[in-house]
């Protein structure tokens, strides 16, 4: 066998003979394409803001013709929405109220899930076990919306309509359990962040002292972890009012504040759907389409608080897992 | 506190948490379970000869002479349902029978006109005739079968008259004896129920203009406008619920006043107990096989076949192919944007008000609700970019893609950055202190290196693309139209098409394989998307631990 030669072979572009020192030439060159180099990758990283201008400029801009004409203050207060009426009246108050109700709806269902499923998976399950259990809602977060919608008009709206006898299924109720399962893996995977950065010294501190897990939980750990669990919660809520597919097709679309309020069998309508179901029908130029580019501001506007929220009690639980 | 009272509520609390992950599961499979259980309907089913028959003429896939044979055959079987019939109707259709009657009178006026015949005999001839019509009428119109006997019995004392031998006169005497046959077997003073009844055998037999039939209309019939009344049942389970309701009528009763309806089933056949249609109600449930030949078959072509009446008929195909091409023009825009701007928040950035405002953007871009994108996408792009730049301002696959884009950014900023911070920073440090640049490393080590996670960035960004519908609602999709040639059409898509035949006409709702089969290939699409990611992902981070 013929021995390999171990010399070691140089590119073309290795120049054996360059000074290790840099001209000044070249140097200014390497400043100058580092700088604009990076220059380009900010501009590119910036589309993201202009993104943000500009979803925000051109939904303001199309929604202004409207709320000269109409008046912002009988926009946000009247509750009649009729868009196709001879004098159309366009009050989003009763949207406005439906889009929180069954928003607040799904998370009475999904927080105190929510929770303890973060609980569960943070302090109870094995490790193992764990990697099994967390992929169910990984699954859960990543059916895409309209299948939920389809479950939701398909399944459970006739199931509820035969089970409870409601005069139709597809109400506040169908909506909101729906949300709830859509909401709950972002509340879950945040509050368990939250509740798992914590670190061991809390736990062991109060198990040491010979509380059970319920108490550790309850007076040591989630009391700690509040700020991220609160940020949760807020997430979620944001998931929920932003959602359109389930609850145009789950909600039963009637502009109605439900009466009483705690009534969940009724049928409402929430921004969001208004949105879906009636752009199609406004011709541009209308005061119908730039009413429904208004319910978009409101919609963006009150997504940007609650983000604002929660990026508050995310950078608050980030200190407090820092702290511990 | 007692140390039980406590152990207990530890015990109710530990079960309770684990009760949680339970119920999602639960529901996991509450919602999964429907979908995959009724979807794969749409693919693996018992298909009848109709099936096939329908295959070959719609989607010219066939084993012809086979298939001809196999016609034939149940052809052979269904003959006796349509004498059946047809038997009935004889006797059962006044109006029909009368205008014959009437009809034969006049013919046979006009043949005797052509006969060497005096004069007298022709009138005699002539008055005969009609007095037979008369008869016939009478007893056609009347409900006394006493009348209707003596009546047929006049009508069928002429029979072997000379002068009727051989002339069209002589189909007086069959129609005169079939009657009488039906007459002697029927409630007469039901007789327009008989007629209403008929009807709705018929139409679950052989369909109407709006709905397909059991067996699918007869051979001479005129043929329908729509694919799907064409045809009988093409699926096994159809024709079980056709049977069903063939065998068993269903009337809403109300029980007691003021209380919802309530459904009765009782025995069609008893009906037409008596008559000559009732032994179709055995003959049709103990030869259905025969007529409908079912056999076990795998309709993979549901994925690649166009669809026929609403998707009545067909698969999900071109709702496919726009999903794909949406989902790959708009990763076409958002994996550079999204990795450019991971690599510059990661390698460049300093923390700063300019860093503050970055992340900033790239949180609430994500909190946006995805109906807002829509409006931005129509505002934007398709009303105010589009004719900017000399196209046609028009909802289209290129304005979906990139409303998709902004709205997937996100996503791909922050898998791609945690993917670059995943990379050890000896890996850097190494390529750094051998002299190469920063942007040398960036490309030739950090990039490599952060490959795989960029990866499930990107294939999550694409499971997120391909199931959004509310942005693309007046970007891009649309219920039914033809396949796109550019993407500057409008395409279907599968989101939107779940949406479509979730809450669509009455037409999906008599389908509900192909509604669930859509929604299913949608669901598995983004699952195995998602599989995919999880198992890269997992892969990644027991690479870079091993290091």
């Amino acid at each position: 066998m013929e021995s390999r030669s171990l010399t070691l072979t140089l590119g073309p572009s290795a120049d054996r003979r360059r000074p290790l020192a840099l001209t000044p030439g070249e140097d200014l060159v390497g400043f100058i394409s580092s700088h604009v180099g990076r220059a380009v990758l900010f501009l590119i990283t910036a589309t993201s803001v202009l993104a943000v201008l500009l979803i925000l400029l051109f939904v303001i801009l199309r929604s202004v013709p409207f709320l000269r004409d109409f008046g912002v203050g009988e926009f946000l207060t009247s509750r009649l929405w009729r868009p196709t009426a001879d004098e159309p009246v366009f009050g989003a108050l009763t949207l406005i109220v439906g889009s929180l109700y069954v928003s607040i709806a799904a998370l009475l269902f999904a927080v105190p899930v929510g929770i303890l499923a973060a609980v569960f998976l943070s302090d109870i399950l094995s490790w193992k076990i764990r990697n099994v259990a967390k992929p169910v809602v990984e699954i859960l977060a990543a059916i895409p919306s309209v299948a939920y919608g389809f479950f939701a008009v398909l399944v459970l709206a006739p199931w509820m309509q035969r089970r409870f006898g409601f005069s139709t299924g597809t109400n506040a109720l169908n909506a909101s359990i729906i949300l709830a399962v859509m909401a709950l893996p972002t509340i879950i995977s945040v509050a368990e962040d939250a509740i798992s950065a914590l670190g061991r010294e809390l736990r062991e501190a109060s198990y040491s002292l010979g509380a059970t897990r319920l108490e550790t939980m309850v007076k040591v750990v989630i009391p700690a972890a509040h700020s991220g669990i609160i940020a949760a919660v807020v997430l979620g809520m944001m998931r929920a009012i932003g959602e359109t597919m389930v609850v145009w097709m789950a909600s039963g679309n009637a502009t109605q504040i439900p009466h009483p309020w705690w009534d969940l069998s009724q049928s409402i309508r929430t921004m969001t759907a208004t949105i879906a179901g009636e752009m199609g029908e406004a011709p541009e130029g209308m005061p119908h389409r730039s009413a429904l580019f208004a319910v978009g501001v409101v919609l963006l506007l009150m997504t940007f608080m609650l983000n604002i929220v929660s990026e508050y009690f995310l950078s608050r639980a980030k200190k407090a897992a820092g702290k511990s | 506190m007692n140390l039980g009272v406590r152990r207990t509520l530890d015990r109710l609390f530990t079960g309770l948490t684990g009760a949680s992950i339970v119920l999602l599961m639960l529901v996991l499979m509450a919602v999964l379970g429907p979908m995959i259980y009724r979807g794969s309907g749409a693919v693996l089913f018992d298909g009848t000869v109709e099936f096939r028959r329908m295959q070959r003429d719609l989607f010219n896939r066939a084993d012809r002479d086979a298939l001809s044979a196999e016609i034939a055959e149940t052809d052979e079987a269904r003959q006796v349902v349509y004498e059946m019939i047809d038997r009935f109707k004889k006797g059962i259709d006044i109006a029909a029978m009368s205008s014959q009657a009437r009809e034969i009178n006049r013919e046979y006026g006009g043949e005797l006109r052509y006969r060497d015949a005096t004069a007298e005999e022709y009138t005699e001839s002539r008055e005969v005739a009609r007095t037979i019509r008369d008869k016939l009428e009478e007893a056609f119109g009347s409900q006394d079968i006493e009348l209707i006997r003596k009546n047929i019995a006049e009508v069928l004392a002429h029979k072997d008259e000379p002068r009727f031998k051989g002339t069209v006169a002589e189909r007086f005497f069959p129609l005169a004896t079939d009657f009488l046959d039906a007459a002697e077997h029927i409630d007469l003073s039901h007789y327009h129920d008989y007629l209403v009844a008929l009807d709705e055998v018929e139409v679950l037999l052989f369909g109407s203009a709006e709905r397909p039939g059991l067996l699918g209309p007869r051979p001479n019939q005129v043929a329908r406008p729509l694919a799907m009344t064409s045809y009988g049942a093409t699926r096994w389970d159809q024709a079980q619920a056709l049977l069903d309701r063939l065998v068993w009528a269903e009337k809403w009763v109300e029980k007691e006043p003021g209380r919802p309806l309530v459904k009765e089933r009782s025995p069609r056949a008893a009906m037409f107990h008596g008559t000559a249609l009732e032994p179709l109600f055995t003959y049709v449930p103990e030869h259905i096989d025969e007529m409908l030949r079912p056999r076990f078959t795998v309709y993979w072509q549901f994925f690649i076949d166009d669809n026929f009446d609403s998707h009545y008929f067909g698969g999900v195909g071109p709702e496919i192919i726009g999903t794909l091409l949406i989902t790959v023009v708009g990763m076409l825009f958002v994996v550079p944007l999204g990795v450019i701007s991971a690599a510059y928040l990661v390698e460049c950035a300093s923390e700063g008000p300019v860093m503050r405002i970055l992340r900033m953007s790239i949180n609430t871009l994500a909190g946006v609700p995805s109906i807002v994108f829509g409006l931005f996408g129509l505002a934007f792009f398709v009303l105010f970019l589009f004719p900017k730049l000399g196209f046609e301002p028009k909802a289209c696959i290129l304005a979906a893609s990139l409303t998709l884009a902004v709205l997937t950014l996100p996503v791909m900023i922050r898998a791609s950055e945690e993917a670059i911070r995943t990379v050890p920073r000896s890996y850097k440090e190494g390529s750094l202190a051998l002299g190469a640049s920063r942007f040398r490393t960036f490309v030739t080590v950090t990039f490599p290196a952060a490959l795989p996670g960029i990866l499930t960035g990107v294939i999550l960004s694409l499971s997120r693309i391909a199931g959004e519908t509310a942005p693309i609602l007046f970007t891009g999709a649309v219920a039914m139209g033809p396949v796109p040639k550019s993407i500057f059409d409008p395409t279907r898509t599968l989101s939107y098409g779940s949406y479509d035949m979730a809450v669509g006409d009455r037409l999906a709702m008599m389908v509900p394989h192909n509604q669930y089969g859509m929604v299913l290939t949608l669901i598995v699409l983004i699952l195995i998307l998602n599989a995919v990611a999880i198992v890269l992902r997992s892969r990644v981070f027991k690479k870079l631990k091993g290091h």
